[in-house]
């Protein structure tokens, strides 16, 4: 039976809370298209008092495409389709950077369900920031300028900071192999709604194709100072049984290294169809 | 005696021999040296003997002189403006800069002497705005091609007032001197090349830009001019005679003494600095 559910902005720009959608129950094609709805609006869905486990997390993600295994992520023992965030010092893991998820893939994940298991009792919210935004809020000539470039993509950077921090599995050299630097447009077009969006974040993005270096770094240190604009995000507070859906193709996102307790979440990545463009 | 027009450097400066100035300025040889300015952008004469007012009249020959927009505290001619430091360090020069930007029509050029020097230090380093702007990557020159930005005298000037090296008032130079927009990139009036046009110094803010994309962008731009690929440094001695040539070169003076430095400068008129025209560029 089609659920009933009202939808809260919760800023100008990005994310709105669902209410009255109980996500352990089966969702029928009327929901997932209200809710595909809703993700193509906010781009970031937050639910609040969900009791979902693994497999709910799984069944809810295939609503809305199959399940990715990420490249080199830790994943529930037995369960590679669900990925395991399980943090007590995250300074140094690279999820308080803000990024979009494994942009180094010739097609990114289309979204990413996360899901809160074990909280720090303060600390740990997750930002979020509209890539749409961050590229409307730019000049029409610095829009234009950067419409005519690209950008290199490598998982190399933070690949190695979560060997460090004890966060992959697989070796650096495989996943290297099977991921090799690539080139993705600076400014790409949604593909369902087809508005433009800023595609370059602080975890992935390693230089702008084709102009000299001192030119590629400052405009990407220029554009990774943009999304740190609070006008650009939404913030999150987690709860016990709060659940996120968000489209990763036109988001970036910002864990808050701000807790010293341990804190587990379960994560279930959507595969994405699109090569950005 | 022929004159011989030796280049320092790929891209800027030349060293001039050959010609006295006071004595030889025949209409031959001004046109010579006007094409050996075009050229190399700055020329370097040794060897010469001159007073401010032969000073002054090589400059004549060259174009009409501009008096100093802000007149420095010294009894001389009025042509004049005398540069005298001893504790050079961040009082301006000491920065990239092209002279008097923040004016309407900057000087074309100016004319450089030195009176005295200090035991070891105070070099001139030039750098070519031509070269700066051909470095660019295509798209950034396509960015900048479009823009302009404005000049304010406000940052020289109340550096000049704090180190004593102005009497004049803040206010009242303000309002002689608002703030005026040229092009980020002029097209030279006599060689017809794309000469890079904003300085640390006056260049407050591009036009139609955001905050944070014109910080970006100009602090950008300060940097990459400092590249020594586009530059030539010039040491002096007090038989020395600097001719640059504003339109397309900025200049650094080397803060790295403490003992009394004087140069005159005798500028020459410009003309208001003109941008890319799309209507007739072919591109």
């Amino acid at each position: 039976m089609t659920q009933r559910f009202s939808s809260e902005r919760l800023s100008l720009h990005i994310g709105a809370e669902l209410k009255g959608i109980d996500l352990a129950a089966a969702l029928d094609a009327d929901d997932v298209s209200a809710i595909r709805e809703q993700l193509r609006e906010h781009h970031v869905l937050f639910f609040r008092d969900q009791q979902v486990d693994a497999e709910a997390l799984k069944t809810l993600a295939r609503h809305f495409g199959s399940i990715d295994v990420h490249a080199f992520g830790r994943h529930l023992e037995g369960d590679p389709e669900v990925g395991l965030l399980d943090q007590t010092k995250p300074e140094k893991d690279g999820a308080n950077r803000w990024h979009t998820d494994s942009t180094f893939m010739p097609q990114p994940p289309f979204g990413t369900i996360l899901a809160a298991v074990t909280l720090p009792d303060i600390g740990g919210d997750t930002s979020w920031a509209s890539n749409h935004a961050a590229y409307d809020r730019l000049s029409p000539q610095i829009q234009e300028m950067l419409c005519k470039l690209s950008a290199t993509h490598d998982v190399s950077g933070p690949l190695l900071r979560a060997v460090a921090g004890g966060h992959s599995v697989g070796s650096i050299d495989e996943v290297r192999a099977q991921w090799p630097p690539i080139s993705h447009p600076v400014v790409c077009r949604h593909p369902e709604t087809g508005r433009p969006m800023l595609f370059v974040n602080s975890n992935f993005t390693t230089h702008i194709n084709g102009i000299p270096e001192a030119e590629s770094a400052a405009l990407l240190k220029f554009l990774f100072e943009h999304i740190r604009t609070p006008e650009l995000q939404v913030r999150f507070r987690w709860q016990e049984g709060s659940v996120v859906l968000w489209d990763n193709r036109c988001t970036q996102h910002y864990a808050s290294a701000d807790y010293q307790e341990r804190r587990i979440m379960h994560r279930v990545t959507i595969a994405g169809s699109w090569a950005p463009n | 005696m022929t004159i011989e027009i030796q280049s320092l450097t790929a891209v800027i400066g030349a060293e001039v021999r050959g010609v006295d100035l006071a004595t030889e300025l025949s209409d031959i040889n001004v046109r010579l040296l006007r094409g050996a300015l075009l050229e190399n952008l700055v020329l370097v004469f040794r060897d010469q003997d001159l007073t401010p007012e032969s000073h002054i009249a090589v400059a004549r020959a060259f174009g009409e002189i501009k008096h100093p927009p802000v007149a420095t505290a010294h009894g001389g001619p009025p042509e004049i403006n005398v540069l005298d430091q001893t504790e050079p360090r961040g009082e301006g020069a000491d920065a990239w800069h092209a002279d008097n930007t923040y004016t309407s029509a900057p000087p074309m050029g100016s004319l450089l002497r030195v009176l005295q020097l200090p035991g070891v230090g105070g070099d001139t380093a030039f750098a070519s705005m031509y070269a700066a702007y051909e470095a660019l990557s295509p798209v950034m020159r396509e960015l900048c091609d479009e823009l302009t930005a404005v000049h304010d005298v406000t940052r020289s000037i109340v550096k000049a007032i704090a180190r004593g090296h102005s009497t004049a008032n803040l206010a009242e130079i303000q309002a002689k001197f608002p703030p005026v927009e040229h092009p980020v990139v002029i097209v030279h009036p006599e060689t017809g090349r794309r000469a890079l046009f904003v300085n640390v110094n006056s260049t407050a803010r591009i036009v139609g830009l955001r905050e944070e994309e014109s910080d970006m962008l100009l602090r950008f731009l300060f940097e990459h001019t400092k590249s020594p690929e586009f530059q030539v440094r010039v040491k002096w001695d007090e038989r020395s005679l600097v001719f640059l040539d504003n339109r397309c070169t900025q200049h650094y003076a080397v803060a790295d003494y403490h003992e009394r430095r004087v140069l005159h400068r005798v500028a020459i008129e410009g003309k208001p600095p003109v941008g890319i025209d799309h209507a007739s560029a072919s591109s």
